[in-house]
């Protein structure tokens, strides 16, 4: 008997049971059609779009600090840049309506030339970001440093700065690891809740006036409905993520 | 001319060694002799404990290694994206030199570089040569060579043909060989036992 595989099995067991187990009363026993209708859709669009978007601002954005971090040792930076994965998402959401808060003069600067986070695309794309980001940084890094330094030195050697060597000699050569990172980092967004709740409980702006991002409506329907609809639209969702976690693979190999 | 008095200590390891030479010059010694870390001291990818490194008459000791005008080659050293006769003149082109074709046609030639595409996708011996040519056409003060002549094709004839280059264009070389009698094709001949380097020629 090899209790470690029993062990290993079971504990995966735990994991996937509960996914099991939606899909099928989702799809059977418990399905409503309003789970998988337009309002659905919409809702798993927005997020689809706006989590490849956060996607690629923390690629655009956090790919040089990841580098940084790989290549110099910086506690202290780490531990910030945990935090927006640390703390409860709702202080993201606080923290991002307080920026454009009329009761500032900052907010009120910020709203006075258009600038708007609460309920706006706007505001979801920059909370994903900000949860989403970590979980970029922390993919990353283990790239860099497995990434051979001997073509670095090599650079520096024939007299490329340390930025002209990230631009021209790693990033050319860290495709496969930014896809597969900015993939987790999507797939980090795609299932955010806390601060989105709070910012864009739904967006107020075309081409997605009125529609809520997906775990936001999954949530809405349970408290409207119960469980009927919030388990078929989350069983469809869970078939989303599922494709994600399957291109995810595809890429890694 | 490199001028180099270094001290580093690396765990229980401790590196106390001295280079004082210019031309082509030779290190021999076995497997964690402390070829590698003299190299990297030298090149600024280590920082020394003690001593100073001097390069023509000036100190490069504190120089970040993009600043020292040495370039350093292991057998992984590459641009791996790049195509060869685009990455040929990759370091040439950061340092804003003029490099006339001719000269570019001449290093091919001497060092074998008869091939093309992309550099990731070439056997080592043939991404070695790349990688030394790049390195003189950059045109550099010194080339340290870690290892990186010894899996090349008729490599008695490749380190003649890149010590004449090296000569012609006044470039000092220091390379790392676990073979001895590699020593012969060299200027010089340093050797390296458990840190200590002794002079032989």
């Amino acid at each position: 008997m090899n209790w470690l595989k029993l062990i290993s099995f079971l504990s995966l067991a735990l994991l996937v049971i509960p996914v099991i187990l939606l899909l099928y009363e989702g799809f059977g026993p418990l399905r409503d059609p309003l789970g998988y209708g337009y309002e659905v859709f919409r809702a798993i669009e927005l997020t689809l779009i706006s989590s490849a978007i956060a996607a690629t601002l923390s690629v655009a954005l956090f790919t040089p600090l990841a580098y940084y971090f790989a290549r110099n040792k910086n506690s202290f930076g780490e531990t910030l840049s945990d935090i927006p994965a640390s703390i409860p998402h709702p202080i993201i959401g606080i923290a991002i309506l307080v920026i454009v808060s009329p009761l500032t003069p900052f907010g009120r600067f910020l709203l006075s030339i258009g600038i708007n986070f609460f309920n706006t695309f706007l505001g979801l794309i920059t909370a994903l970001t900000i949860v989403s980001a970590p979980i970029y940084i922390k993919s990353m890094q283990p790239f860099f440093q497995s990434m051979n330094m001997a073509y670095e030195n090599y650079a520096f050697g024939l007299g490329a700065s340390k930025f002209r060597t990230f631009v021209s000699v790693v990033l050319p050569n860290s495709g496969r690891g930014i896809l597969s990172a900015s993939l987790i980092s999507m797939s980090r967004a795609m299932s955010e809740f806390g601060s989105i709740a709070i910012v864009a409980y739904y967006v107020l702006q075309q081409p997605f006036y009125g529609v809520n991002p997906a775990p936001v409506l999954i949530f809405q329907y349970y408290t409207y409905y119960g469980l009927g609809p919030a388990v078929t639209a989350s069983a469809v969702m869970i078939l989303v993520s599922i494709a994600m976690m399957i291109l995810l693979r595809l890429v890694k190999r | 001319m490199i001028e180099a008095e270094v001290k580093k200590k690396l765990g229980n390891f401790s590196l106390d060694a001295n280079v004082s030479d210019e031309h082509f010059i030779c290190l021999t010694g076995k497997n964690g002799s402390g070829k590698t870390t003299l190299l990297n001291l030298i090149g600024g990818i280590l920082t020394l404990d003690e001593g100073h490194v001097t390069l023509n008459s000036k100190s490069i000791t504190n120089l970040p290694i993009e600043q020292r005008q040495v370039s350093i080659i292991t057998p992984d050293s590459c641009i791996p994206h790049l195509d060869v006769d685009r990455h040929l003149v990759w370091g040439a082109k950061r340092k804003g030199l003029n490099v006339e074709h001719g000269y570019i046609t001449e290093v091919k030639t001497s060092l074998g570089i008869s091939f093309d595409g992309k550099v990731r996708k070439l056997s080592l011996g043939m991404r070695e040569r790349v990688a030394l040519a790049t390195s003189l056409i950059s045109k550099p003060e010194l080339i340290l060579v870690d290892e990186a002549l010894s899996n090349i094709d008729n490599h008695r004839d490749f380190v003649d043909a890149f010590r004449n280059l090296a000569a012609k264009a006044k470039i000092d070389v220091i390379f790392t060989t676990q073979y001895p009698e590699d020593s012969a094709q060299s200027d010089h001949h340093y050797r390296l036992e458990s840190g200590k380097s002794t002079r032989l020629f």
